[in-house]
Formats: structure tokens, C-alpha cells, sequence
């Protein structure tokens, strides 16, 4: 469509909108020949869509601005038990007939927690969209909380975390990792809650968690799919416009101290061979420096022909696996790696290769070609990502959530193909240093094998 | 479609991304590996990525990476597949890279080695993992001499006794054009895919695709056996029960397709609804059917907290017996075909989806539209097929159980509950 006639329809839609409650706030072009906009209705909800006539479904998410950030000490996994129970009954619909309803049409539903966000995720074939919004609109006015049901859903959240957590050394060192490098900060603690506070957390805690949080005016709903415009919009005004907002409390803004010494901590366990995990105190996912962070991470442990995995892993075999990566947090999170190393081989020998790695990225040393390179694989993973209509509203969702706008998702992406060698030195220099890096690490502890 | 030399070549166009994905499958598979020397063919697909004799391992991963892509090798129950992800401007240069490596795998020895020592170390990973621990320990015992019973992986015995040049034997006789399925979605179209398909093989030979592996399995154990997979300091168990399931493609894996949903393929069935919602024993609790060219397992799947394992076990297959006994009730065998009939777009949704389902058609045997094929058998079945398939394949009384515990603490718990003989293994044993 030639511009003038798109800005034309846009400026008819915003008129057709405006009547039925909704601002459109914005619209971008997404690939080849698809638009993507953000609407709002009076009560502050956020609606971003995204017609996607691919196949004949369509993704519905609603994404809420409450996370294991918005707890208290004492109150930890609060979010995810919280999460747990918006799958039981509401006013209307009784215990497991969300499931039920949402499962006959072929579709499944599912919902995630982090630091900064939950999320509620339906993926129905187009024609049942009308029961996706019915049941979400619902649920976020009517849940009804009943103690039997907490109980039942501690039990299974307690059992997530010995699965997640006390059973599985990744997940160990994942929360013993983010435990010592943040004392302040709420990502001090896991998102799915100590155990002691998951076991003590009341019917009353829960209520007053739903009163607080579960509003529209703290949410965005996420709408990918095979979906008629007009229709849809209708439905989401319809089952959401009565809804009234509610008031969200300021964040208590707990910042964390600057780290100026190294932090470790080693532990035991009855495995073949040691791992570690390293995290040096990164910028939040919408510094203008966090791009950087991610392209190392990449450069260094991305791909086959990596700087750290061809090191440890093909040349010196110190190493089964390296995994890199910056988490995508909305304040200063960590520039993570995490290795796996062969039996009978130490971390001091390891740690020499890493800080030679280290060291050769702030010298600056990165060949046009290796920076061309990890451009390509970036590029790659950026539209992998968005292969699947639930991949593109967990990228619009996660970027509108977490940075307060689903266009930082494409500027990102420009962001990284900008990346030059001086960037890397340069943000190697201010965040990859010793002082700001916590290390945690199991050993075996001689109960397994030799 | 038919494709060069005797090749197949599947199309799968969609210009939604700039992404196209590239999978060339060759039939055979893990189930294809000698006996004691399990590991051979995801071995043989590993080290032909390592090196050419125009390009070392390094060469290969730089040009691979150069191009922004991925590609991943493996070996499969009954396939052998080298798949990649590349941006559609340098699909020709990913081409001429697999071309290099299907024709031109040096297989060095120094590589072999190498990777030999790679495959003994990653199996302390699996060992870290304990449902990794529990799928490896309850293939090697369901049906023992199965050939989908082997480790794909290897063990430290087998990984020992492979030789190099029976590699380069069997990796030039699987890449017979013949035996090659070769396939490509997203941002090409047919006729470039038929071009694309052309230079893949132009440097292989024409022969004969080698002969299929035979997959009948023997017979399975008369009664039901218990290991506990002993490792330290489990505070959960990862219990893993079932036995042989029926082939897919059969009239009795449609039937056994409508149980899997009902009784554990999804959050409202029944093992879902008992372990977890009712009493919270578990964070998941599963059944699956395997599908595979021969006959495969029907395998349950949860992990209790370790105090409560005996309850859940005991749970588990009560539930199991009742399903065997009653089967599905009426309103559960509706939901099922609604769900499984409103699942098919889900499973259809993006062009690689769609080419991954027409590639393992062609590995099973199945005609291209078996999915909607499989749907119309599903929309006709009734109770009493239900009934029939569970009468000749559900057995409970004889299903093989693997728990991943800690032994001194779980084998009392079992035993006062009636289990047993209970055998221990050491979890790194195998």
C-alpha cells in the first residue's frame, strides 16, 4: 500500500477505534507485510496486535508488570504461587474448567514468572479467539481464592522447586549465584520463592496480591494470530471495558551497591565433575550498553566457532559445554557464563583461558570478520525467534513489559548489527572485571564414581 | 516428490521470515548401530561435520557460523539427520558446505579420537540430569534387545569399540542418494529446492539405499520389573513405567493416541488431574506413545517428592490398571477427539513444523497426508476400538518401572508397600 493510503487507514482506524474505547498509541511495520500496533483502553490497558494470517491461530497473552521484584522478604515466591492459582475456579467457571475449555479446542494455555513480569499465554485456532478473551477478562476480575486450593498448589509448587532447584545442579547454582551477587536488590532471591516462605505464605498474602496487581492498568495483553482487526478489538472492549483500574503501588526502589570486590562460593555434590557459574554485574536490558553485553556473549560462547567454546571445549578439552548470555532485566542484571567441565579438571585452569578471553576483548582485538560473523548468527536468531506466532508475542510482550515499549525489540536489533570493536573493549573494560564478578561452583564431593 | 539420483525432496515454501530450513535425513537410525557398539551412527554424524578433505573441523564451524547459520547432527531412532537454519541469501553457500561434508567426510582419525573422548565426558551430563538418568536406564530395561532399547549415545564399553573405518563404511553407504530425504521450508519455493537438492548429492554415487535395520522387537518380560537407579541426596524421584506400545501408523496407535490425550497428554487428564491438582504429589505427570517405524513404548512419566513415592507409584498404577481394565469413558474419549482434532493447525503452524511432519512420515512409512488421515480415523473411533487397542497392548502387570532415588532411603519405602524384587543399579553404571 502506497504511504499516504496507509497513513489514510490508520487515521480511518484511529476514528473507528476512538468510538469503541481504544487509542492506537502506535504502529510499526513487522517483516515483510505486517503491521504492528498498540492500542489503549481508557482504564491504561494495553493491547498489542499483531495480524498473522500464517496458519489459522492465534496466540493470546496477557502480561502482567508484577514479578518475584515486587515481593518482600518473608513473601518470596508469592508471584509464581500466585501464578499457579489463576488456572483455578472464578464466579463463573468451576475448578479446572479454564483447562478444560481451553484444551477442547485443540489449543493449550500455559503462564510464566521472572523477576520482572508474568505472563498467562492461550494458544487457540482463530475461531475460538472470543473464549480466550472471555476466560482471561474473567480471570483477571473474578478468581476466586480458596484455601484448598492454595494448599494443593503449594504442594505442587514445592515440588517444582526440589525438581528445578533442589534436584537439578543448574537451577542450585542458578539461585546460589544470584543469592551472592545481589544483597539488596529483590533479585537477591529466586523467582519461584524460598522454600521456607513458599510453605508460609497465607490466603490473606494471596488475596491482597490479586487486589494489588491484577488490574488492566498493569497489563498488556498480546494478541498474534489469524484474527480479524475490527473483531478484535470489539471483543477485548467488550469483555475488558468494564474493568475498572486499580491503584499500583510505587516499587519500594531497592538499588543495589556498586560491587567493588569479588564474591565466590563453592559447594558439594556427589557428581562426576565440577561446574561453574560465573556473573559479572551487567547493565539493564535498556542501557544503551546492554547491546554490547549480548554480542559478547555471543562472540564468546554463541556458536561452534566461539572464542571460549572453541578454547575449552574442541582445543584444550577443558570444557563439555559453555553458555553465555546477558540477562534481559529491567534493572542492572548479570553478563552470565556458566561451564562445564570435564572430570579432574580444575577452575583455576579454566579461569586462565577466560580472563585471556576477557582480556583480548578489551584490547580491542575483534577481526571485521568475527564481528560480521556474530552478526549473522544474530540476525538468524532474530527471526527464529519469531517463527511462531507465540515466539512474536513473547518478544512484544517481554520488550513492552520489561522496557516499557515493544519497538525496543527492533531497536535491539539495530542496536546489535551497530556493534563495533570499540564498543566491546570499551564495555569489556567498564563491566567485565574481577571486582564485579561473583563465581559459584560445585565440586564433586566423592560419592559419585572416580 | 521424487528428487536427483532417487533422492526425496520435500518443499515446504512459506515467505513469512527470510529463514529457510534445510534437513537432509538419512534412513536407519540409531536402531541401525551393531550390537556393542551403540553410539556408531550419532558418532558417524558427528565426525562427518568435523572435517573434509577440502576443509578441517574448524574450517566447517567458521563457514558455518560465517553464514550466520546453525547445524545441528544427530542420530534418531530411525534417522540419521544433519538440519540447519540459514538466512535465505546464503542458502547456496550452506549447500555447497553440506555438499562438501555428504561427499567428502574425512572421518580423520585424530577427530575420532577426539570426539570418542567428548561422547565418555558428555555422559557425565547425563548423569547430572536425573530424567535424562531414567529415560537411559528404562530403554536399556523395557524390552531387552530391542533395538530401540540401545543407547543412542553409547556407553564407555561401546564408544570403545568403534573403528573408524567401519564409520566411513557405513556414513558412504547411508548417503545413498537412495536413502536420503531431503527437505527445505520457508523462503524458497519447489524449483529452487529441486536445484538445491541437485548440487546436494551431485558428488555422492548412485547406490542403493542399504537395507533398513530390522526394528521387530523380541519378545517383552513376562512381569513387571522395578529399578531403583541409585544416586545420593535425591530429594525427589523420577519414576519412569511402561512397556511396548503398538506401531504408529496402526489402527491401534489411532486408538492408543485417544488415550495418551485422555489419561496423560494433557493438563485435564487423568494421571494430571490425580497426581497433581487432587494431591500435589508431582509438578508433572505424563503418558506418551512413542512414534517411531516399529514398535515403541508406551511410557508414563511423574516425579514425586521422595516420601511420597510410594503413594504415587502405588496411585499410578492403580490408575493404570483401572484405565486397562475399564478404558475410556465416554465424555473422555470426546475430549480427546476434540482436542486432537483441534490440535492439527498447532502442529502445521510454520513451514519448518510442516516440514519436520512430512519428514518423519517418509522415515515411518506413512503416506505425505497421514496427519489428516490419522484425524479421520480418530473423528470414527469409538469406545469399544479403545477398549480392543488397550486389551492387547496396555499391561500394567508387566510394565518395566524405573525410579531414579536414593536407594537406602526409597527401597524400604517400596518394599513396605509390596514392591518387589527391587534390583539396585549404581546411577553410573551404564
Amino acid at each position: 500500500m502506497p504511504l499516504a493510503e496507509a497513513q489514510l487507514a490508520t487515521e480511518r482506524r484511529v476514528h473507528y477505534t476512538q468510538r469503541m474505547g481504544f487509542a492506537l498509541e502506535v504502529a510499526r511495520p513487522f517483516g515483510r507485510d505486517k503491521e504492528v500496533k498498540r492500542y489503549r483502553l481508557d482504564s491504561g490497558l494495553g493491547l498489542i496486535l499483531l495480524v498473522d494470517p500464517a496458519a489459522p491461530i492465534v496466540t493470546y497473552q496477557t502480561w502482567f508488570r508484577v514479578g518475584s521484584r515486587h515481593e518482600m522478604p518473608g513473601k518470596t515466591g508469592i508471584a509464581h504461587l500466585f501464578e499457579h492459582l489463576m488456572f483455578n475456579q472464578t464466579s463463573s467457571l468451576s475448578p479446572g474448567e479454564f483447562d478444560v475449555l481451553i484444551e477442547r479446542t485443540g489449543g493449550d494455555n500455559n503462564a510464566a514468572t521472572w523477576v520482572d513480569w508474568t505472563f498467562y499465554r492461550d494458544t487457540v485456532p482463530s475461531r475460538d479467539l472470543e473464549l480466550a478473551v472471555r476466560l482471561e477478562s474473567d480471570r483477571m476480575q473474578n478468581l476466586m481464592l480458596e484455601r484448598e486450593q492454595l494448599e494443593s498448589e503449594r504442594e505442587v509448587v514445592i515440588h517444582e522447586r526440589m525438581l528445578r532447584v533442589e534436584d537439578d545442579l543448574d537451577g542450585f547454582l542458578d539461585e546460589k549465584l544470584m543469592k551472592l551477587a545481589y544483597q539488596v536488590h529483590p533479585y537477591h532471591w529466586p523467582t519461584i520463592g524460598w522454600m521456607e516462605d513458599i510453605r508460609d505464605l497465607s490466603l490473606s498474602d494471596i488475596h491482597a496480591f490479586y487486589r494489588t496487581y491484577y488490574a488492566p492498568n498493569n497489563a498488556t495483553i498480546v494478541i498474534v494470530g489469524d484474527v480479524d482487526e475490527a473483531e478484535t478489538l470489539g471483543l477485548v472492549e467488550r469483555y475488558y471495558g468494564a474493568i475498572s483500574p486499580s491503584e499500583i503501588p510505587p516499587e519500594l526502589g531497592q538499588e543495589e551497591p556498586d560491587q567493588t570486590a569479588e564474591r565466590r562460593a563453592s559447594f558439594q555434590k556427589p557428581i562426576p565433575a565440577p561446574r561453574l557459574f560465573y556473573g559479572y554485574k551487567a547493565p539493564p536490558q535498556g542501557h544503551a550498553d546492554w547491546a554490547a553485553m549480548d554480542f559478547i556473549a555471543e562472540l564468546l560462547a554463541g556458536s561452534p566457532s566461539s572464542r571460549l567454546y572453541r578454547r575449552l571445549v574442541v582445543e584444550k578439552e577443558l570444557a563439555t559445554s559453555v553458555d553465555s548470555g546477558v540477562l534481559p532485566f529491567r534493572d542492572p542484571g548479570l553478563f552470565r557464563l556458566e561451564i562445564n567441565l570435564v572430570r579432574g579438571i580444575s577452575a583455576q585452569q579454566v579461569e586462565q583461558e577466560l580472563e585471556a578471553a576477557i582480556d583480548r576483548l578489551k584490547s580491542g582485538d575483534v577481526p571485521d570478520s568475527e564481528l560480521e560473523k556474530v552478526k549473522s548468527g544474530i540476525e538468524t536468531d532474530f527471526w527464529s525467534q519469531l517463527e511462531h506466532c507465540d515466539g512474536k508475542a513473547e518478544a512484544l510482550g517481554h520488550y513492552e513489559t520489561t522496557l516499557g515499549d515493544f519497538r525496543a525489540l527492533f531497536e535491539m536489533a539495530d542496536r546489535l548489527h551497530a556493534v563495533t570493536a570499540a564498543d566491546i573493549a570499551r564495555v569489556a573494560k567498564s563491566y567485565l572485571v574481577p571486582d564485579k564478578r561473583t563465581v559459584v561452583m560445585v565440586e564433586p564431593s566423592g560419592e559419585a564414581a572416580p | 516428490m521424487d528428487g536427483p539420483k532417487g533422492s526425496r525432496v520435500i518443499v515446504e515454501p512459506a515467505g513469512d521470515t527470510p529463514l529457510v530450513w534445510i534437513t537432509v535425513t538419512a534412513l536407519g537410525g540409531a536402531a541401525a548401530d551393531p550390537p556393542g557398539k551403540e553410539g556408531m551412527m550419532r558418532h558417524m554424524a558427528e565426525l562427518a561435520r568435523r572435517g573434509t578433505r577440502e576443509r578441517d573441523r574448524n574450517a566447517i564451524e567458521d563457514a558455518v557460523d560465517r553464514l550466520g547459520a546453525s547445524l545441528d547432527v544427530g542420530a534418531q531412532r530411525d534417522s540419521v539427520s544433519f538440519s540447519a537454519t540459514v538466512l535465505g541469501r546464503h542458502v547456496d553457500e550452506l549447500i555447497t558446505l553440506l555438499a562438501d561434508i555428504l561427499a567428502g567426510a574425512a572421518m580423520r582419525e585424530q577427530e575420532h579420537e577426539k570426539l570418542l573422548r567428548e561422547t565418555r565426558n558428555s555422559l557425565d551430563d547425563v548423569r547430572d540430569d536425573d530424567s535424562l538418568l531414567a529415560t537411559r536406564y528404562f530403554d536399556r530395561s523395557c524390552v531387552p534387545g530391542h533395538p530401540y532399547g540401545r543407547t543412542a549415545r553409547g556407553t564407555e564399553t561401546s564408544l570403545t569399540a568403534l573403528d573408524v573405518e567401519e564409520i566411513r563404511d557405513a556414513f558412504r553407504a547411508q548417503c545413498a542418494p537412495q536413502n536420503l530425504i531431503i527437505g527445505f521450508g520457508g523462503d524458497i519455493d519447489s524449483d529452487r529446492g529441486l536445484a538445491l537438492a541437485e548440487r546436494l548429492v551431485a558428488g555422492l554415487p548412485a547406490a542403493p539405499a542399504p537395507p533398513l535395520p530390522d526394528i521387530e522387537p523380541p519378545p517383552a518380560p513376562k512381569k513387571r520389573r522395578i529399578y531403583v537407579v541409585d544416586k545420593p541426596e535425591r530429594t525427589q524421584t523420577q519414576i519412569t513405567l511402561g512397556h511396548l506400545g503398538p506401531r504408529y501408523g496402526t489402527d491401534d496407535a489411532v486408538a492408543l493416541t485417544a488415550v495418551e490425550t485422555a489419561f496423560g497428554g494433557t493438563f485435564t487428564s487423568r494421571l494430571m488431574q490425580e497426581i497433581r491438582v487432587r494431591r500435589g504429589w508431582s509438578y508433572g505427570a505424563s503418558c506418551r506413545l512413542y512414534r517411531a517405524r516399529g514398535p515403541h513404548w508406551f511410557r508414563i512419566s511423574l516425579a514425586p517428592a521422595a516420601e511420597v513415592t510410594a503413594d504415587a507409584l502405588e496411585l499410578t498404577l492403580s490408575l493404570y490398571e483401572d484405565l486397562a481394565a475399564e478404558g475410556l469413558r465416554e465424555d473422555e474419549l470426546a475430549f480427546a477427539k476434540s482436542y486432537l482434532e483441534g490440535s492439527i493447525p498447532f502442529v502445521l503452524a510454520t513451514p519448518r513444523q510442516r516440514l519436520s511432519v512430512a519428514v518423519s512420515n517418509q522415515i515411518f512409512g506413512l503416506p505425505g497426508d497421514y496427519i489428516h488421515i490419522e484425524a479421520e480415523k480418530l473423528a470414527k473411533l469409538d469406545l469399544d476400538q479403545t477398549h480392543a487397542a488397550l486389551s492387547r497392548w496396555a499391561a500394567p502387570d508387566r510394565a518395566c518401572i524405573v525410579l531414579v532415588a536414593t536407594a537406602d532411603s526409597m527401597v524400604p519405602r517400596l518394599e513396605a508397600r509390596g514392591f518387589g524384587p527391587i534390583e539396585v543399579v549404581p546411577y553410573d553404571a551404564y
